[in-house]
C-alpha cells in the first residue's frame, strides 16, 4: 500500500514535468507544422522569455501579474522577430540548413542574454501557490501541481484556437496543404508569422513555469533538448502526439529518478529516443513520410 | 591570366592537383608549414596543433555530412571513443603511441557504425537528432563505467614519446600532429576520387537515384559514418595526447555543433572547407580576444563580455553564413582565386 | 563581394594567423608573475570576478608595501568562461609571454590537464577546486589548496553534525558532475567512523529540472540533516522549499560555493537556518585579530564575497612562500616552492583563517560551521574552528 501510494506520488509529480513538456512540444509543433522548420532554439527561447519575466518582475519591481504579461508579449515579439529576420530568408532552403539555423540562433540567444544578465544563477519571483495539495493520502506537491494546471489549460485554449478561431483555421490550412490554403486567399506569410509569434508566446509561458520550478540560469536552455525527444516521440506534425508523449516522458524521467537515481533521467530519454527512431521515426501519432527506399 | 585547362584523360580529369601552379602552390604550403615552428612562439604553436586536431575531425564531419549529407552531431562524442581508447591503452599496456592511436581511431569507427545504425531506418532530421541520443548515451558510458573510464575523475595520459623524446611542448607535438593531419587531408581528397567517394556524393545528392544506380544504401552510410569516426577517433586520440588529461566532460554536445559549424562556415561538401571552417573557427576565439583587448581602456571590465560575446559570435557567424554565404569561406576562396585567374578582365 | 575586399578579408586572415611570430617578450629582473585563468563569465562567473578583484587589489598592496623580498608583483588574469579547453589555451598564451612563477586555476578539470605541463614549467599552482582528487602530493606536487577539500568539508559538517546529535541521519544530496559526486564516497566512510546514519544519496539530473521527484525521496528518509554538495544555488532553494511543504525537520547543510553571503541572500526565505562548512572569515566578521581583513575592509566598503577573500588569501600563501624561498636563497621554480611549503608551519594567514594553519598533503583542513541568520543578513559562527587530522 505504501508503496502504491509512493508510486502515484512520483507519478502525479512527473505529470508536472509532462504537463510543461507538453506545453513546449506544443510550441514546436506549432512551428513545424506551419513552416516545416525544426526550431532546436526552442530551449532558448524557453529561457528568454523566463530571464524577460526576470528583469521585469525583479529588476524594474512590475507586479508579477503585469511582468507575466510583458514577457508573454516579449516572447511573442521575439517569435516574430526570428521569423522575420532569420527564417523566411532561409524558406524553401534545405531542412538541414534551416535547423543548423535555429542552432546559430539559439547560440545568438544565449549570449545575448548571458550579456543582459550574466549568467549567473537566479530565483524567479514566487507566483504559485505554496500550499501543498493532498489528495487522499497523496501528497503532491504545489509547483508541479499548479504548472501542470496551468499549461492544461493554455493547452485547451489552443486546441480551442485551432478549431474555431479564423486564424487556427487558417493555421490548420497551411499545414495541411501550402498552394492550396494560397488559392484560397489565405496569407500564408502572415500565418508563418502568426505561429511563430505563438510559438514565441507559449514558449514564454513555459520558461517562466520552469524557472519558477527550478531556478533561472542560462542552463535552462538544456530542456529545449528534452521538448525534442517529446515531439520526435510524439511525431513532429501531431498535437495529441506531443500532448501524449510530453506526459509519458515526464511520467517516465520521474520513475527514472526516483527509482533508478537522477543520472539516469537523461539517459532513459535518450534511449527510449533512439528505440522510437528505429522502430517507429515518425513518432506515435506523426505523420510516415511516404518515400521509401 | 590563365586561360582553359585542358584534359586528355580521366586521370587528368580527377587528378587532385591538375595544374603545375597548383603543385607549386602545394609545395609552398608544405614548406611553409615545416617552417612555421621555427617562427611562431609556443601559443601560436599550440594553436596550430589545436587547429590541425579541428582541421581532422572536421574533414571527417564533412565527408559524413558534406559528402555524404548524412548530418551528425555525434562527432565530438566519437572523438571521445577515440581519446578514452587512447587513455586506457596508454596507463594500461603502455604501447607506442600510433598503435594507440590507430586502435582509438578503430574503436571509434566501431562505435560510429553502430550509432550509424539508425541511418539506414532514418534520414535528414531524425538522424541528426537520434546522434544527439548517441552522444548522450556516449557521454552516459563516459561517466559510468569506472573501472575503464574513472568516470568523473578523468584519466590522464602521458605524453608520447619517440626515440625517447616525449613529444609534449605545442613545438614537439607539432611535428606529430600536423603530418597525420596532412595525410588524413590527402587521403580524404582521394576518397573522392574511388568509388566509393562518387557513391556517398550520389547518395547525398538522391539517395533513391543512387539506389537506382546500384549503389547499396546500408552498405555506403555505414561506411560513410566509419570512415568519419574514424577520423574523430584520431583527432580524439591526438586530442588526449595534447591535452594529457582527459574527463567525460571534454567532449560536449558543444564541440559536435562547433565541428558542424566550421564546415557550414567553412563550406560543405568540399576538402578545403573543412580545412579553412577549423582554421576560421578556432582563431575567431582568439581575434575576439584581441578586440576585447582593444576595448578595454573604454570599456570597464570589457573582459567580463568576452564569453557572451564569443557565444553570440559564433550563433551569428553559423546563421551569417547559412543566409548569405551558404557554400561557405570555400565559396569566397574559389572567386578570389578565379579574380586571379582571369585578372585583368572582370569576372 | 568585390574581389578586393575578399582579398582584403583573406590578409586580414592571414595576418591574424601570423602575428604571433614576431611577439618576443624582454625579461624584466625583479619580478615575481602571478598568471591565472580565472572564470570571469559563464556559471562561476560570481566567483571569477570576485577572485580577480581580490587578486588585483592584494597585488596592488603589496607592491605597495615593497613587493615580496623586493621583488614586484604582476598579475596577469584572463577570462576562460569555465571551460577547460578556454583555461588551457589562457594558460598557453600567458606562459608563453611571461615567466611564470605561480599559477591560479579555475577548475578541476584544467588542474588536472594541466598537472604535467606545470611538472615541466615547474610552476606552482593553486586554484578555485577543492576537489579531494587533487589533495595527493604523489600525483600533483606542484599544486595545493587554499583550504579543505571537499571530503575535508563535507567531513567538518559530519563532525559537527557527530556532536550536535549523535547517531543521526543524513541526506546526502549532489549534482551528476565531477564536482558533485566528489566527496560521497569518502562522506560515507566517515559517517560510519562518526556512528552516523547515511539515509541515502539522492542524485540530481544536470541542467534546470524538476527535483520534486527527487524531494520525495527526502521524506520517504526523512533524515535529521542533509547536505548538498556540488551546487552554486539551484536547486538548493527548491529543496528547502518542498521539504518545509512536506513539514520536515530536516537541518540542510552546505559547502564552500554555496556559503557566500550572496548565495544566502540569493535563496531568500529558505536559507533560514542553512548551515554550511566555510574556511574563510566573513568579510563582517571582526572578531579576534585579523589584520588582513582589515586591511580589505579599508580598502572596500562594502561587502565582499569569500572569493575576493579566497583572492588575497591566494595572493598572501604566495608571498609567504615565494618571501621564504627567496630568503633561504633559492630561485623561484615550482618544485623550490613546494619544498618551503611543506617545512612551513603554522602559517599565519592574517586572519582569514580564524587560526594559523598547517598543509596536509595539498590541502589546509581546518574550518567553520556556520549558521544563516536571514534576519540580520549574516551567517553566525555554531561551532569553533575544526581542524580535521
Amino acid at each position: 500500500m505504501q508503496g502504491l501510494i509512493e508510486f502515484i506520488e512520483i507519478s502525479l509529480t512527473g505529470l508536472g514535468m509532462g504537463g510543461l513538456y507538453a506545453l513546449t512540444g506544443v510550441a514546436f509543433v506549432l512551428i513545424y507544422k506551419a513552416t516545416r522548420v525544426i526550431n532546436l532554439a526552442i530551449g532558448e527561447m524557453l529561457m528568454v522569455g523566463a530571464y524577460l519575466f526576470f528583469g521585469l518582475a525583479a529588476g524594474l519591481a512590475l507586479p508579477w501579474w503585469l511582468a507575466i504579461l510583458f514577457a508573454l508579449a516579449g516572447g511573442g515579439l521575439l517569435g516574430l522577430l526570428l521569423e522575420r529576420a532569420v527564417i523566411r530568408p532561409m524558406l524553401g532552403e534545405n531542412p538541414i540548413s534551416v535547423f543548423m539555423v535555429t542552432i546559430g540562433l539559439g547560440s545568438i540567444l544565449v549570449g545575448l542574454v548571458e550579456l543582459i544578465w550574466t549568467a549567473d544563477p537566479r530565483r524567479l519571483p514566487q507566483f504559485l501557490p505554496d500550499e501543498p495539495i493532498f489528495l487522499g493520502p497523496v501528497f503532491v506537491f504545489p509547483e508541479p501541481f499548479w504548472s501542470f494546471v496551468i499549461a492544461a489549460a493554455v493547452i485547451g485554449v489552443f486546441v480551442l484556437l485551432f478549431r474555431y478561431w479564423r486564424g487556427g483555421v487558417a493555421l490548420r490550412a497551411t499545414a495541411l496543404d501550402q498552394g492550396a490554403a494560397y488559392a484560397m486567399g489565405i496569407n500564408v506569410p502572415r500565418v508563418y508569422a502568426l505561429a511563430w509569434m505563438l510559438a514565441g508566446m507559449i514558449a514564454a509561458g513555459a520558461g517562466m513555469l520552469l524557472g519558477s520550478i527550478a531556478g533561472l540560469s542560462p542552463a535552462l536552455a538544456l530542456f529545449g533538448l528534452t521538448v525534442l525527444v517529446v515531439v520526435i516521440v510524439g511525431g513532429l506534425d501531431s498535437v495529441p502526439g506531443v500532448l501524449l508523449a510530453g506526459i509519458l516522458i515526464g511520467w517516465i524521467e520521474s520513475l527514472a529518478g526516483s527509482y533508478l537515481g537522477g543520472e539516469y533521467e537523461h539517459l532513459v530519454t535518450f534511449a527510449l529516443l533512439l528505440v522510437v527512431l528505429l522502430v517507429r521515426p515518425w513518432g506515435l501519432f506523426g505523420t510516415p513520410e511516404v518515400e521509401r527506399l | 591570366m590563365r586561360i582553359g585547362s585542358p584534359k586528355q584523360s580521366y586521370a587528368a580529369d580527377e587528378a587532385l592537383f591538375r595544374t603545375p601552379t597548383q603543385w607549386t602552390w602545394f609545395g609552398i604550403l608544405l614548406v611553409s608549414l615545416a617552417l612555421y615552428p621555427f617562427m611562431a612562439d609556443q601559443y601560436w604553436l599550440y594553436l596550430a596543433c589545436l587547429i590541425s586536431i579541428n582541421i581532422i575531425s572536421a574533414t571527417g564531419l564533412n565527408i559524413l555530412t558534406g559528402y555524404t549529407g548524412q548530418v551528425s552531431l555525434g562527432q565530438a562524442a566519437f572523438m571521445g571513443v577515440g581519446a578514452y581508447t587512447v587513455a586506457w591503452l596508454d596507463t594500461h599496456t603502455g604501447a607506442p603511441f600510433f598503435v594507440n592511436l590507430l586502435a582509438g581511431a578503430g574503436m571509434a569507427t566501431v562505435a560510429g557504425v553502430i550509432f550509424g545504425l539508425p541511418s539506414l531506418r532514418v534520414k535528414g532530421l531524425y538522424l541528426a537528432i537520434a546522434t544527439i541520443a548517441a552522444s548522450f548515451i556516449l557521454q552516459f558510458v563516459f561517466i559510468n563505467w569506472e573501472s575503464v573510464t574513472r568516470g568523473m575523475r578523468g584519466m590522464n595520459i602521458d605524453p608520447p614519446q619517440v626515440m625517447g623524446t616525449a613529444l609534449a611542448d605545442p613545438d614537439q607535438f607539432y611535428w606529430l600532429v600536423v603530418p597525420i593531419m596532412v595525410v588524413m587531408v590527402l587521403g580524404a581528397a582521394n576518397l573522392f576520387r574511388t568509388r566509393i567517394g562518387r557513391a556517398f556524393i550520389a547518395i547525398r545528392d538522391r539517395d533513391i537515384s543512387a539506389s537506382v544506380l546500384g549503389i547499396h544504401l546500408p552498405t555506403y552510410k555505414l561506411m560513410s559514418f566509419a570512415i568519419a569516426s574514424f577520423y574523430a577517433g584520431m583527432a580524439g586520440g591526438l586530442w588526449a595526447y595534447f591535452f594529457g588529461a582527459i574527463n567525460p566532460e571534454s567532449f560536449p554536445l558543444l564541440m559536435s555543433i562547433f565541428l558542424l559549424a566550421a564546415i557550414i562556415v567553412g563550406g560543405m561538401g568540399t576538402i578545403l572547407g573543412g580545412i579553412l571552417g577549423a582554421i576560421f573557427m578556432t582563431l575567431t576565439p582568439e581575434a575576439l580576444r584581441y578586440g576585447v583587448d582593444l576595448l578595454s581602456p573604454f570599456i570597464e571590465d570589457a573582459s567580463v563580455i568576452l564569453s557572451p560575446v564569443r557565444t553570440m559570435v559564433f550563433g551569428l557567424l553559423i546563421v551569417g553564413f547559412l543566409l548569405f554565404e551558404p557554400h561557405g569561406l570555400a565559396e569566397i576562396w574559389r572567386r578570389v582565386r578565379r579574380f586571379f585567374h582571369l585578372w585583368p578582365f572582370r569576372n | 563581394m568585390s574581389g578586393y575586399k575578399q582579398i582584403a578579408v583573406l590578409l586580414v586572415l592571414l595576418g591574424m594567423l601570423f602575428s604571433g611570430v614576431v611577439v618576443a617578450e624582454e625579461e624584466k629582473p625583479k619580478e615575481i608573475v602571478l598568471g591565472a585563468s580565472v572564470p570571469m563569465t559563464g556559471p562561476f562567473a560570481f566567483a571569477g570576478i570576485q577572485l580577480n578583484a581580490g587578486l588585483n587589489d592584494f597585488v596592488d598592496w603589496v607592491n605597495e608595501q615593497g613587493g615580496i623580498e623586493g621583488h614586484r608583483v604582476r598579475y596577469i588574469g584572463e577570462d576562460t568562461g569555465y571551460q577547460t579547453d578556454q583555461s588551457v589555451a589562457v594558460f598557453r598564451r600567458i606562459t608563453s609571454r611571461a615567466d611564470v612563477n605561480f599559477y591560479f586555476g579555475d577548475s578541476t578539470a584544467f588542474q588536472q590537464t594541466i598537472n604535467r605541463e606545470l611538472e615541466r614549467r615547474d610552476i606552482l599552482l593553486t586554484g578555485a577546486s577543492f576537489a579531494s582528487e587533487l589533495n595527493d602530493p604523489e600525483r600533483y606536487p606542484l599544486q595545493f589548496m587554499l583550504g579543505p577539500d571537499y571530503s575535508e568539508q563535507v567531513g567538518m559538517l559530519l563532525e559537527y553534525i557527530a556532536e550536535e546529535t549523535p547517531g543521526a541521519s543524513v541526506m546526502l544530496i549532489h549534482s551528476d558532475t565531477e564536482f558533485g559526486r566528489d566527496p560521497i564516497r569518502a562522506a560515507r566512510e566517515r559517517a560510519e567512523a562518526l556512528g552516523l546514519e547515511i539515509a541515502g544519496t539522492i542524485v540530481t539530473p544536470p541542467g534546470a529540472s524538476d527535483i520534486s521527484a527527487e524531494a520525495l525521496k527526502l521524506r520517504r528518509a526523512g533524515p535529521d540533516y542533509a547536505i548538498f554538495h556540488g551546487y552554486v544555488l539551484s536547486p538548493i532553494p527548491e529543496f528547502i522549499r518542498r521539504a518545509r511543504q512536506m513539514r520536515l525537520e530536516t537541518k540542510f547543510m552546505g559547502t564552500f560555493y554555496t556559503m557566500d553571503q550572496t548565495m544566502i541572500d540569493e535563496m531568500g526565505e529558505a536559507a533560514e537556518g542553512f548551515m554550511g562548512v566555510m574556511p574563510y572569515r566573513y568579510f563582517y566578521d571582526e572578531s579576534g585579530p585579523a589584520p588582513i581583513m582589515d586591511v580589505i575592509r579599508e580598502i572596500n566598503d562594502e561587502y565582499r564575497t569569500n572569493t575576493y577573500v579566497q583572492g588575497w588569501l591566494t595572493g598572501l600563501l604566495m608571498k609567504t612562500i615565494a618571501g621564504e624561498t627567496l630568503r633561504a636563497g633559492k630561485a623561484l621554480t615550482g618544485s623550490n616552492m613546494r619544498e618551503t611549503l611543506d617545512s612551513l608551519e603554522d602559517i599565519d594567514t592574517g586572519g582569514i583563517f580564524g587560526q594559523p594553519v598547517n598543509f596536509r598533503g595539498n590541502s589546509i583542513p581546518l574550518g567553520r560551521i556556520y549558521r544563516a541568520d536571514v534576519e540580520a543578513g549574516r551567517m553566525v559562527p555554531v561551532s569553533d574552528w575544526i581542524e580535521l587530522e
